[in-house]
Parts: structure tokens; C-alpha cells; sequence
């Protein structure tokens, strides 16, 4: 015999649309309309999970998002989703449910023998068993226990599922669909303003669709169709509201029908927020009050109302309160034998009469002692003074309502204790928010409605000329009435007294908490595990707190409630990445001439956002090799660069010399029209911000390079100058580094290389000596040839607009061919530099002085600019500071390595040394490992062997401390 | 003869339900920057204030801040203020049809109602963590100027976020 069966009766499935579905491999039949719980309870099944500490056989609680137990892992491989609560998942063919924490199967649980030793697992005691002997034994603990408790387990397969994100906006957000929010989101539209409704349910309504009421229905359905004729509305169905953040941001997550995506998360900005969000009936506290069959009364309304699925035979009602009386009326009407143990000892007359026409035995002054049955409760006793046992198929609980004030406290308003209802009520709400219906503790249907319609009025600025709403015409609300019962649990069954269904906590592991000193409800929370988990104690957490409460002798709004936090309910993290993932987890940067590269066969290395060419298959098919060649090509030939990725900044204006030199150390005032100069600035705080060249274009314009990697930071700290510090200036920059490509054309053979691509201009060391630019024209593009040198080789840089600078690079690869110009990458272009011994981001770490650099002489000593001042702080002129060095390799076969630590020779190995390797290359020249390295005391210790480790790979390498300028020490190379 | 080579030149138009992505090369760009009085010396009409849109004989300028100045079209030839080329360093992909709006809201914090971003506005906001600037055109078209060295992330980012609009 099952305790459920679906009756003739008409609701909201539809029974010419069957779905077949899987349940733990079994095929079970439902209809369109279902949700997998309604479903499962149609089909007999009740006993529908393990519990998570005690495998204790469970079943299903709720009908909502409340449910703490009756959650299934969905689908399969890549789409495999843990916890999905049964309640809300709607019955979709093809759908595959499993049930979670039981092993072999549901009925035969072999882990269900800690039930046995349940008396020793109370609360903290994993904290306090599992911390020895040893001080890491809890490693060792940890997988046995994870592998016992627990729900249902993420899989290690990509979700193949897409998730979207979106971006909206709104006059008006109504959160919730039930009466208060069908009437707010109705009176909002006919105003004409941008109203949305979301509603988490794939169905708009909210407790009319348990109601079972013709007219509410008829209502309900009025109210729906003209917000669907409403242009400016948009009706969000399967959509929860998770959080509120500042400036009415609202977060949703919806799940689309017919949408490539499974789920979109919207970000909401909305003008007016109003919460219609309902309230959540609560669970009695008695002993064995979680075998499956114990149910919340309103879910048995609702599964009754709505998905036509009644007990078989007979109901039990245990309530506090009038409301479980729908429950029992409804069962009854619909041949349910009903009796209901009623905690009051009075009741008003309306309710007895009804009760007393429809047959059913009410029991005042009396709860639940004890629930009889394991898998499937079969009767209960009676507490009080009926002690008498009824067999029942189901027993139906309320302990009142509490408001979901989630989503308002969200911003940081802590709700307020109600005295009248027994519930926390939303503590106030901020400015543009409005609270409707039973979130406000109005229970009554028409009260409800009404507060929708005042809500929706106060949001909007002229509502007065609004035509009034609909009503629907049903008698009016009863007044509410409740008895507070906290636990009903008798003292020697506290620990079979389920407080949180979920986390297994019980009266005695509150009371334990208690004895403990675990008081504030935040601590009980941490303690005992209540509240966690995915439901987030939606049903336990008012009756645990009050609890709580009366043990410490508090008043409930004394003891207060644990922080609400956003998700509402579950999320899956893929719905928060959305598209940000795989190809789109951050955009990439290309260079212009990005496609020839690939073309060409270009191997690319990420360089920040940047996609770089880091070596070209002609020198060779792996780094190692590759780089090296192409640094024999530019020290001995010619070989072309690809430096688009350079910051490049246009600065303009009357004042654009003595603003740029206020911003190098160096002097720039009197830089002359053509020329090129190194320059580098300093951050306020005296520390090295990058370095770069700074060319004049004319009197009152500059084009500025930066280093790719600072490039940013140096168009933001300009701008920053400019705006805040330096208003009198009158300059503008505008960042070129989009709009101009460059290439470097590097070696002995550069200016040979040149004049064939350039035959028209003068590039002769007169004309363009070393620092020279020239701007000439070549094809009707403007080119700017700039005579900087990276690698310390004869060099130009050639930079034109983004648009031709391939065209342009094919172009100088064509007429410089006859030279056997090649293309080189950034290792080799890296390499050649620390040949020269020039520094690039590897070698500053922002904290690097102009002095670590070697490099306190280009300071202008008469002139001001950034960072003077507390460059000469004491610290940063300490003698010991870790300075810029070059290291030789003085092992044959031995490799420097990028990162090793540096060691005087006499020293330990041990520590973190003096120094480290910034940056490390094969030397062709020098046939050996080099290195530039920032070490204590710098060159004063040129000369000295040292020892480079690097115990990653347990090695430790004889090297010498050198200049690092191993090449060209006088520059001859460059100024050829 | 040199050639000019969009960052887009690899990409497909898109063309699907109401909707048509493509690029929109060949303009030019040249920024203004300068003093309110400056501006107008150079340009003549200019927007009123930034954020502002001003379609002025052929030309649409874009007030991008109170002392700089987009001008899409041809340059004018004034030394009052300030100016810079930019044409190489944006790239325009335009977005029409009538599902244009709802591919936009997935990819910026903009508000894109047609009550609100109406034809003739522009915003300056981020696509994909990148810099953009997109300007309503017409009822439901749009120019999205992107910066040239992400247009192509760009350019992927708005073609996914059409995919449910696909034919």
C-alpha cells in the first residue's frame, strides 16, 4: 500500500501531456505540470533519500524551494547536477534522477548503521574526536567522513550546458507572483512603466495554485493574461531573485525554455523593488518528526490542489495555527479521513464548524509524541492528554509562517520580531523598496492583493488617476492566529526531534550547543551545522534560534537571526561564469599584424592580454633552438620584429615639453624637433614606474613609447596628472597604441634593409643618426622612422597606422629579401636585450629605485619631476639594496635559470640569499648562460663568485657577478 | 601600394532572426580635444555636452568628454585645437535588426531600451572587460567602435551572444 495516489480531481497538470522520466533506473510516469516531487509522490514513492549524518530513511517535506530533503542528482556525464530539489524541478521528459548518500539502494542503506551510534554524533563531535593523535590526523579523517555524510557529489566532466548573462533595467521589479505580486505587478503596468515579474515557480500564482479555489483561480489568470497584453512587461517564469545589492542591482537566475543557454543570469537595475516574496510555513519539533510521510500541512494542500495527489486513506494535521486548517478541510472534501491534534486548547467557532460538518476529529491541547514507522510512517501518538495512537498514511505539520525576508535583509536590514504572527518580519525597508503580502506578515488573501495594489501606488510617482484593481470575490481574510511552539519534543526523545532536516541537527545538539557556550545564534550555527547546506535552514532556522532564546532566557528579538546572504537557492557556478569561459575567459590582445603570424608560422606566447610571436618555424620548432637563431640573424644580418605592442601615447598641447618634463627624471624641455630621447619616470613615491622613449614631432607635440606591460598604468597616471594635479597645463594624451603599429628592423645590415624598402628617404647615419625620427611618406601612408635601438644592434623602429603595418611589413620583408631578412620573435627580441643589458618589466619589480638601476645618473639634479623627493629617502639610498647586476655562467653545461636564488660562494645555501635572477638567456655572443639579476649590494660585488640555486630543480650553479652590459659596451653597434 | 587591412578582416558576417552583424569599415576618426571655445573654433556646432550626439553636414561628432571631440567623417582642417587620428586604432562592427537591442544588453551595463538608448545616443562603456563606445545609429541599428587590438574578442564576444539568434 502507498501513502499517496493521484486522485480524479482537476488541478494544474495536464493530463493528455504524460512524461515519462528515470528515477534511481526505474521508468515513472507524471504529467505536464508536474514537478519530479508531485511525480514521485503519484507514483507511491515516499521514501526518497538518506539523511546526511544518520542516513535516516527520508522523504519529502515540502513543495517548494524550502525542501531540506528530497534532493536528486539530475542528468548525466557533463550535465550532471547534485541537489536538485525535487519541489521545483519540473517534470521534463527524459529527465534521470538519482537518489544521493545511500549505498547499495534507498531501502537498504548500509550506512544507515550510524544511526546506532547517533548518541556519540551529536554536535562538535568531529571537533572534538577527530583532531588527534597527531596534528594532522584530520587529513587523514576528512575523506572516510566526506565519503559517509554528505549530498549529493559535483562530477569531474566539463558541463557541456551554456550559460548566458544579460544586463536589464526596469521601472518597477516585482519579486514573487503570488496574490500580493500578481496585484503590484498589475497596478505597476497600468501605468505604463517598464514592469518585471520574476517568479521562481514555472508557474504565476504562488499560493493560489494550492488554493484549489475556482474563483481565485479565475482571478489569477485575469490578472496574468493583462500583464501579458502589457507591452512594457516582462513575465519572468522559472526565475529567482538571489540577491540585492547596492543601487537596486537585483541578480537573477532564470531558466530559459527554447534558448540555446540553460540558464541566464540577469543583472536587474531596477527603478522600484517591491517583494511579494511570500512566507514559509515551519516544521513542528517532535520526536521522529522526519520520517518520510511527515510533511508540512501546506504541502499536502498543495500537492493535493495542485498536482491532484492525495493521501490514500488518512491524514493526520498537527498545527499551532489556523492556517493548517485549509489543509484539513481540503483533504476532507476530497475523502481524506482527517483528524488534527491541535497544540491550542481553544479554537474559534467557524473552524469548528467547518470541521464538524466535513467529519474531522480535532484533538485540542495535544501535539505529536511520537511518529510510528520507519521507511513510511503508519501512525502516530498523540502527546497530552489524548495519548492515543491513529494510523495515518500522512501527517501534515505547521508551526506557523515565517516571511522570506531574505532578500531584504540582504542589504544589511536586519529583520524585526513580530510578536503577533510569531515570525521576523522585514526590519524596514530602503528607500524604493515596498514590501506586499504575507513578507510583511499579512496573511490574509485579500489583505494581500490590497498591499500589492498600495505598494505598486507608492512606487510610482502619479498613481492616483490608476484605475482601481479587480478583486476577486471570495469572503473576506480571517484573522490570524497562532500559539508559538517551539519543540514539542518530550525530553528523552530530543535526539530523534529534528530541528534542521538537512544537517541532521536534533533538540539535544541545540541544547549541547547551549551547555557549550556556542549562544549566539551565529555560533549554533557554526556549531551544530545548522542552517547550512543548500536550503539554507529556510524551515529551521526561526524555530532553532527561538530555541536558543528560551535556553539563554532571551526574548526572541534579543537572541536575532543569522545573516541572510545571497543565493536565495542553489546556483550553479556556471550560471555565475556564464560565457565568461574557455575561448571567453579574457579577451585577447592582437597585435595588427597578428594574422601574418599566424600565417607564417609564428608559435604565440600570452604577454599579458597580448598574443605574441615568440618564434617563427624557419629558425626552428621549439623555443630552445629557435630563439637562438634568430639572434645570430640580427646580430649578423638583418631581422624584422613585430613591437605593435608597445605603448604609445600622442601628447600634445603648449605646455606638452615641461609636462613631459615634469614626468621624466631626465630632461625634456629642450629636446629638439626630431630627435628621440630614453627617459624614465618615477612613481610620487621615488620608485621606477617604466621607461621608454619620448620622440618631438614638432614644437608643441611628443609621441611617447612605454613598455607594453605599463602601458596602461602610464596613460592612466598622465591622465591623472593632467586632471588633478597639473590643471594649469594645457596638454592633451590620447593612447596610440591601437592606432600605430610598429616593427624594429634590427642588425648590421638595418639601414641597408631600409633604404630598399624606402628608396626615396635619407636614412644615412647624418641624416638619421642614433635617437633621429623621421617622417616621411611611402605610398601615401605616413610612416615614422624612429633610430632606437632594443638589441644594442644598428636598429630603427619603422611605425605607420594600424591598417597598413602589415602591408607595410610585407613590404619591407620583400625589398630587404635580397639582405635574407627574417622575421624574429619576442624570445630572441627579449634575449638580445639582456645581451645589452637593458631592463624590461621581468627585471622591475616596482620596487627598484632609479639607483638599483644603475641608472641615478640620468637624473636631472636642477630640475623637478615626480618622485624626486622621496627618491632620496634614507632606505632608498641604503647601500645594501638588491641592485641590478649581470651574471655569467662559469659552469660549463650548466644552466642559469630565471627566479634562482642568488648566494655569496661562502655561504649556506639556505634562505632567501641576496638577490635573484630577473631575466636569463643563451648569450651568442658569449656562448654561455647570462643573466640579469637584482642582487644585495649590486656592482659592488662585480667580480664576485657567486652560487645561483634553484632547489626546484635541487641545483646549485657557479656563476660571477658582472656588468650587465655584456655587449657593445660603447656603443659603437648602435651608432654605425 | 600599401594596403589597408581591417582587424576584422578574417571575421564572417553574422546573419540571423532579426539581426545582422557585420563590420562597418572605411571611416575615419580624428579626435578634437581643446577648450570649449577652441572646439567650436575648429568644428563650428558642436554637442552641446559630452555624452551628446551631434549629426552635423554629413559629419557625426561625439562628444566623448567636455574638452574632447569625435568626429566621424571627413577631418577639418583647423589647428584651434588639438586633433589626433584614430582611425586605425578602433575598429566598427554596426549590430541591426530588431533583436540588435537584446544581443547588446548581454554584453554591456547599459540600459538599451528603445525609450531610453534611442537613435542618436551613444555610451562609452566596456564589452568583454574592453573599452567600447556604441552609438545608436537608427531605431535598431548600432555602431560598436571597438578598440583595434581587441576587436576580434570583441567581435567573438557579440557573434556568441547573438547564437540564439541564429537562422
Amino acid at each position: 500500500m502507498t501513502a499517496f495516489k493521484r486522485i480524479n480531481k482537476p488541478s494544474h497538470i495536464d493530463r493528455s501531456k504524460p512524461i515519462s522520466f528515470q528515477f534511481d533506473g526505474k521508468t515513472i510516469s507524471g504529467f505536464a505540470g508536474d514537478t519530479l516531487a508531485s511525480a514521485l509522490l503519484a507514483s507511491g514513492k515516499t521514501l526518497l533519500g538518506r539523511s546526511f549524518k544518520y542516513h535516516r530513511p527520508r522523504g519529502i517535506i515540502g513543495a517548494g524551494v524550502e525542501e531540506p530533503n528530497a534532493l536528486f542528482t539530475t542528468g548525466v556525464g557533463g550535465r550532471t547536477e547534485p541537489n536538485t530539489i525535487s519541489t521545483t524541478a519540473e517534470l521534463k521528459s527524459g529527465l534521470t534522477a538519482k537518489s544521493q548518500n545511500a549505498w547499495p539502494s534507498l531501502n537498504f542503506d548500509v550506512m544507515a548503521v550510524t544511526q546506532l551510534l547517533s548518541p556519540i554524533f551529536g554536535a562538535g563531535f568531529y571537533y572534538k574526536t577527530f583532531m588527534g593523535p597527531l596534528k594532522k590526523s584530520w587529513m587523514m579523517y576528512e575523506p572516510v567522513i566526506r565519503k559517509a555524510a554528505g549530498l549529493g557529489a559535483a562530477v569531474a566532466d566539463v558541463d557541456t550546458a551554456r550559460y548566458e548573462m544579460r544586463h536589464m533595467f526596469c521601472d518597477v521589479l516585482v519579486i514573487g507572483s503570488g496574490p500580493a505580486g500578481l496585484a503590484a505587478a498589475v497596478t505597476a503596468a497600468r501605468s505604463g512603466s517598464r514592469v518585471v515579474l520574476v517568479e521562481q515557480d514555472f508557474e504565476f500564482g504562488g499560493s493560489i495554485l494550492s488554493s484549489g479555489n475556482e474563483e481565485l483561480e479565475r482571478w489569477r489568470k485575469a490578472q496574468i493574461s493583462e500583464l501579458e497584453k502589457s507591452t512594457e512587461v516582462r513575465l519572468l517564469k522559472r526565475t529567482t531573485a538571489q540577491g540585492i545589492y547596492d543601487g537596486n542591482l537585483v541578480v537573477l537566475s532564470h531558466s530559459p525554455e527554447n534558448h540555446p543557454a540553460l540558464m541566464i543570469t540577469e543583472q536587474l537595475r531596477a527603478s522600484n523593488i517591491i517583494y511579494a516574496t511570500g512566507a514559509i510555513e515551519r516544521p513542528l519539533v517532535f520526536a521522529n518528526n522526519d520520517r518520510p510521510g511527515v510533511m508540512l500541512a501546506s504541502a499536502l494542500r498543495t500537492y493535493l490542489n495542485r498536482f491532484s495527489v492525495a493521501p490514500q486513506k488518512r491524514a493526520v494535521i498537527v498545527t499551532n495555527n489556523d492556517s493548517a486548517y485549509a489543509t484539513a478541510f481540503d483533504l476532507a472534501e476530497n475523502d481524506t479521513a482527517v483528524t488534527v491534534a491541535e497544540h491550542r486548547s481553544t479554537l474559534s467557532g467557524d473552524l469548528l464548524a467547518r470541521a464538524a460538518q466535513l467529519g474531522i476529529a480535532i484533538f485540542p491541547s495535544c501535539g505529536i509524541a511520537d511518529v510510528l514507522g520507519e521507511k513510511q510512517m503508519r501512525a502516530v501518538r498523540l502527546s497530552g492528554r489524548h495519548a492515543v495512537t491513529i494510523e495515518c498514511d500522512v501527517l501534515g505539520m505547521s508551526g506557523g509562517w515565517s516571511p522570506a525576508v531574505h532578500l531584504t535583509s540582504h542589504g544589511g536590514i536586519k529583520p524585526k520580531y513580530d510578536e503577533k504572527i510569531a515570525a521576523f518580519v522585514p526590519g524596514g525597508f530602503a528607500r524604493s523598496h515596498f514590501g506586499a503580502g504575507a513578507i510583511n506578515g499579512t496573511f490574509g488573501l485579500l489583505a494581500s492583493i490590497r498591499e500589492g495594489d498600495t505598494a505598486a501606488r507608492a512606487a510610482l510617482p502619479d498613481s492616483k488617476k490608476l484605475k482601481d484593481l479587480d478583486l476577486p470575490s471570495i469572503r473576506e481574510d480571517r484573522k490570524y492566529s497562532i500559539q508559538p511552539i517551539w519543540s514539542a519534543a518530550e525530553k528523552a526523545n530530543e535526539k530523534y526531534a529534528f530541528v534542521d532536516f538537512q544537517n541532521d541537527v536534533t533538540v539535544k545538539d541545540i541544547k549541547a550547543a547551549h551547555q557549550e557556550g556556542y549562544l549566539s545564534v551565529e555560533h549554533l550555527k557554526r556549531y551544530t551545522t545548522l542552517g547550512m547546506g543548500t536550503d539554507q535552514g529556510k524551515t529551521s532556522n526561526i524555530n532553532a534560534l527561538a530555541m536558543m532564546a528560551d535556553l539563554r532566557g532571551l526574548p526572541i528579538h534579543k537572541a536575532g537571526t543569522t545573516t541572510f546572504r545571497p543565493p536565495y537557492s542553489p546556483m550553479t557556478v556556471g550560471a555565475i561564469a556564464a560565457r565568461t569561459v574557455s575561448s571567453q575567459f579574457r579577451p585577447k590582445r592582437l597585435s595588427p599584424l597578428h594574422d601574418w603570424h599566424v600565417k607564417n608560422g609564428a608559435t604565440f606566447i600570452e604577454a599579458g592580454l597580448w598574443m605574441r610571436a615568440w618564434y617563427y618555424v624557419w629558425a626552428g620548432n621549439t623555443p630552445e633552438t629557435a630563439y637562438i637563431k634568430e639572434m645570430e640573424l640580427v646580430r649578423q644580418n638583418v631581422g624584422i620584429a613585430d613591437v605593435s605592442t608597445l605603448g604609445k601615447i600622442d601628447v600634445q598641447g603648449p605646455d606638452a615639453a615641461e609636462f613631459l618634463n615634469r614626468i621624466y627624471v631626465n630632461g625634456f624641455a629642450k629636446l629638439p624637433i626630431g630627435r628621440a630621447r630614453y627617459g624614465v619616470m618615477l612613481n610620487d613615491d621615488g620608485v621606477v614606474l617604466d621607461d621608454g622613449t619620448t620622440s618631438r614631432i614638432s614644437d608643441t607635440q611628443f609621441y611617447m613609447t612605454t613598455t607594453t606591460a605599463q602601458a596602461g598604468e602610464v596613460m592612466s597616471w598622465l591622465e591623472y596628472l593632467l586632471q588633478m594635479h597639473w590643471t594649469d597645463l594645457n596638454v592633451y594624451v590620447t593612447s596610440l597604441t591601437d592606432e600605430w603599429g610598429g616593427v624594429a628592423v634590427s642588425g648590421p645590415n638595418a639601414r641597408r634593409a631600409l633604404q630598399f624598402a624606402f628608396p626615396d628617404a635619407e636614412l644615412s647615419n647624418e641624416a638619421l643618426p642614433y635617437m633621429g625620427v623621421k617622417d616621411i611618406e611611402f605610398e601615401g601612408v605616413a610612416v615614422r622612422i624612429l633610430r632606437l635601438s632594443f638589441s644594442g644592434e644598428l636598429a630603427y623602429e619603422v611605425h605607420c597606422c594600424a591598417d597598413y603595418t602589415t602591408s607595410l611589413w610585407e613590404h619591407i620583408l620583400k625589398a630587404a629579401e635580397p639582405l635574407g631578412i627574417k622575421p624574429y620573435g619576442l624570445e630572441a627580441l627579449a634575449s638580445l636585450r639582456i645581451e645589452k643589458g637593458h631592463v624590461a618589466g621581468a627585471d622591475l619589480d616596482h620596487r627598484n629605485t632609479l639607483d638599483d638601476l644603475g641608472l641615478g645618473k640620468m637624473a636631472g639634479k636642477e630640475k623637478n619631476y615626480i618622485g624626486k623627493a622621496l627618491r632620496f629617502r634614507e632606505d632608498c639610498q641604503a647601500p645594501e639594496r638588491w641592485s641590478l647586476v649581470g651574471i655569467e655562467c662559469m659552469e660549463e653545461g650548466a644552466k642559469l635559470r630565471g627566479g634562482a636564488i642568488l648566494f655569496a660562494a661562502t655561504d649556506e645555501i639556505r634562505g632567501h640569499g641576496r638577490g635573484y635572477i630577473t631575466s636569463v638567456t643563451w648569450s651568442t655572443e658569449l656562448n654561455k648562460y647570462i643573466a640579469l639579476a637584482l642582487y644585495n649590494g649590486g656592482l659592488k660585488h662585480e667580480g664576485e663568485d657567486i652560487i645561483c640555486a634553484f632547489p626546484l630543480k635541487n641545483e646549485n650553479v657557479k656563476a660571477r657577478i658582472v656588468s650587465p652590459h655584456f655587449i657593445d659596451k660603447q656603443g659603437e653597434r648602435l651608432h654605425a | 601600394m600599401l594596403k589597408r587591412i581591417s582587424a576584422l578582416a578574417s571575421a564572417i558576417q553574422f546573419t540571423g532572426r532579426g539581426l545582422n552583424i557585420f563590420e562597418a569599415p572605411d571611416f575615419r576618426l580624428t579626435q578634437y580635444a581643446g577648450a570649449e571655445k577652441e572646439l567650436k573654433r575648429a568644428l563650428g556646432k558642436i554637442p552641446a555636452r559630452a555624452g551628446v550626439v551631434l549629426e552635423h553636414e554629413g559629419q557625426t561628432q561625439l562628444r566623448i568628454n567636455p574638452t574632447q571631440i569625435w568626429l566621424v567623417g571627413e577631418p577639418v582642417k583647423d589647428d584651434a585645437c588639438i586633433s589626433t587620428s584614430l582611425s586605425s586604432s578602433r575598429t566598427r562592427l554596426a549590430l541591426e535588426g530588431d533583436n540588435a537591442r537584446a544581443v547588446l544588453a548581454k554584453l554591456a551595463a547599459i540600459d538599451f531600451h528603445p525609450k531610453q538608448f534611442k537613435a542618436g545616443s551613444f555610451a562609452q562603456t566596456g564589452i568583454h572587460h574592453t573599452p567600447v563606445l556604441i552609438h545608436c545609429t537608427d531605431e535598431n541599428t548600432f555602431h560598436i567602435y571597438a578598440m583595434r587590438t581587441f576587436a576580434m574578442s570583441v567581435w567573438n564576444a557579440v557573434t556568441d551572444a547573438a547564437l540564439e539568434f541564429s537562422a
